[in-house]
């Protein structure tokens, strides 16, 4: 027995809003401008970090901004609790989601992952020859992964920031973390050693949502890509 | 320390889960109703054990998915023996082995659970069900749109109507690649960046070819749209192939399921890993996991073959909920006769096993919605 084939059915609809998911802290303030660009004005008071609300409507019924810490972005994308975010490159190396995809640099949160210890250990010795180095980060992945592919065992203390204290305290050898200005570093005693990798800000969208609804997601990609002066 | 709590249980391994009634009940009808749907195209059923010894199971399109495969010792024969993770290269080696006589085009299916290692950031289940149909012999896109159209119908028959086929092309990166000749470690970080769809990393990494691979991943959509971008793009022959086959098969489904959403991912590469030409995967929008995976692929490293999972347990939570079957609660004393006919008509006659006081108090305690009278069936709750 065979069910007939209601074909009509097929056709998708999507009742609740999509959502946008803006990381808290610097990278907030430098997405105004480009939200603005790609026609998208949430309410006022979605950059006011004072304000309790952490779901704010845009002026398009169909599209919502939540804000949230810039490392749970991505959690929410991955798991397709928000079809579309802005992060740092930095979050995305970290969790290495397959559930995200990335189809946009945003050129915005201009950054870099390094490398740093105290200015009277660093160049002390050759680091070819260490088996091990004790890191304090909050990437845990990325520095297990970037010592290990030199041969080098990394024992990571995971801290959520004032990582600059570690060295000095004698917590870390090294710390791995983002460096914009190199001030922070300075006022700790501490020097860049290495940059692992630069980093800018992307959109990102839950590849499912993209999957199943590229009409609606491709046009909100297609926005962010006017905005950015890029073709289409 | 000894001072641990005794274990809880009702405590089970990490992605292991017992379904209860009325889950079990509706997948093993939801399951009921795919197999018949592929039974009606005459796909024929077969049973593959749950184990094997490992190196026939793990040898051609199994090979790809050893890894997230559990092994054991055979006491016995002292060989090591796997546990399947995927039922796939099974029927694929019942095809060249025993029904390597039988005429092609050779048309089988199969259900059962498969046990993987670990699960998937997406679907942290170990124990996963599958339903599917392989295609063996022919290397066409009939064949490749059989598979679509039947999925689709047999889907439809759970009541999961709102479904999207996303087609993807697992060689076509390889392919371009293949004559890019980039250092190995640079083509690793592409591969990388093109799975993410990071169009910068792609940019980075991308040497003379950065600009047509973000056109393409960028094209990754409704099925017109994306043949459109890949028919202006230029591609050497081996790449324009697989566009060819692959402008064909959606051809074919079009012309046969007009309403079916078919999008197309030509830079996806993802899948079961043993895929050698056109693959698929099944959603239903505004859920987060894959219903089922397909496409094509190569029987024992030699012969022509394409297939679909379906994933009852996705299905089951995506579907729509079928009404339990009504239940009766049979009084002692009452009329077999009359039993007999409330199964024929499709009830759960609920016996009673000793005499009680208020038989409507019993029949709603044991979440019967019927009570059987002398006058014949009484409502005991809802309206």
């Amino acid at each position: 027995m065979t069910a007939p084939y209601p074909l009509q059915a097929f056709a998708p609809e999507r009742s609740a809003p999509l959502i946008l998911a803006l990381p808290k802290g610097r990278i907030l303030a430098e997405c105004g401008e480009l939200l603005e660009r790609a026609g998208i004005r949430p309410a006022p008071d979605y950059a006011d970090e004072a304000s309790r609300r952490l779901r704010f409507p845009t002026d398009h019924a169909e599209l919502d901004v939540i804000r949230v810490r810039s490392f749970d972005v991505a959690t929410f994308v991955a798991f397709g609790a928000a079809q579309l975010g802005i992060c740092g490159a930095d979050v995305l190396m970290e969790f290495d989601y397959s559930e995200i995809y990335a189809p946009l640099d945003l050129g915005i949160g201009h950054c870099r992952l390094s490398v740093a210890e105290k200015k009277e250990t660093a160049g002390s010795d050759d680091p070819n020859r260490w088996s091990q180095v004790r890191v304090a980060t909050k990437y845990p992945n990325i520095a297990r992964r970037y010592y290990a592919a030199r041969g080098i065992q990394a024992e990571v203390v995971t801290l959520n920031g004032s990582m600059e204290l570690a060295p000095s305290l004698g917590l870390a050898r090294v710390i791995v973390d983002l460096v914009a200005t190199g001030n922070t570093l300075k006022a700790n005693g501490l020097v860049e050693t290495a940059v692992i990798a630069p980093i800018t800000s992307r959109l990102i969208v839950n590849r499912t949502a993209l999957k199943t609804e590229p009409e609606l997601i491709g046009a909100w990609i297609a926005r962010f890509r006017a905005a950015l002066g890029e073709t289409g | 320390m000894t001072d641990d709590l005794p274990p809880n249980p009702a405590l089970l391994p990490a992605g292991l889960r017992d379904l209860l009634p009325p889950e079990a009940e509706i997948e093993a009808a939801s399951v009921e109703a795919i197999m018949a749907t592929f039974a009606a195209h005459g796909y024929q059923r077969v049973k593959p054990p749950l184990l094997e010894f490992e190196e026939t199971l793990l040898s051609g399109p199994g090979g790809a998915v050893a890894e997230d495969t559990f092994r054991l010792l055979d006491p016995d024969s002292r060989r090591m023996m796997a546990l399947r993770s995927d039922t796939t290269p099974q029927v694929a080696r019942i095809a060249s082995t025993r029904l390597a006589k039988a005429p092609r085009p050779l048309r089988l299916s199969y259900a059962g659970q498969c046990l993987r290692v670990r699960g998937t950031q997406l679907a942290p289940e170990r124990q996963v069900a599958q339903a599917g149909i392989e295609l063996i012999g022919p290397d066409n896109p009939l064949a490749d749109a059989e598979i679509i159209l039947v999925g689709a119908e047999a889907l439809s028959a759970t009541g999961l109507t709102r479904l999207s086929f996303d087609l993807t092309l697992p060689r076509l990166v390889p392919t371009l690649l293949a004559g890019l000749g980039l250092p190995a470690e640079q083509e690793r970080a592409l591969v990388h960046a093109l799975d993410r769809k990071d169009t910068a990393a792609v940019r980075a990494h991308g040497g003379k070819l950065a600009a047509m691979l973000v056109e393409l991943l960028l094209a990754a959509g409704p099925a017109e749209k994306a043949l459109g971008v890949l028919e202006r793009t230029a591609f050497p022959d081996a790449a324009k192939e697989q566009i060819d086959r692959l402008a064909e098969i959606v051809a074919v489904v079009r012309a046969r399921a007009p309403a079916l959403k078919l999008t197309v991912d030509p830079i996806e590469f993802r899948g079961f890993r043993y895929h050698t030409g056109v693959s698929l995967t099944v959603y239903a929008p505004g859920r987060h996991e894959e219903l089922g995976r397909g496409g094509r692929y190569l029987c024992s490293n030699v012969e022509p073959a394409t297939g679909l999972t379906l994933f009852p347990d996705a299905i089951l939570r995506a579907a729509p909920r079928l009404a339990p079957r009504p239940r009766v609660y049979v009084p002692l004393g009452a009329d077999p006769e009359a039993v007999r006919a409330l199964r024929a008509q499709g009830y759960a006659t609920v016996a009673a096993l000793e005499p009680v006081a208020d038989a409507a108090a019993e029949a709603e305690r044991l979440d019967c919605d019927h009570i059987l009278t002398p006058t014949g069936l009484c409502r005991v709750k809802g309206e």
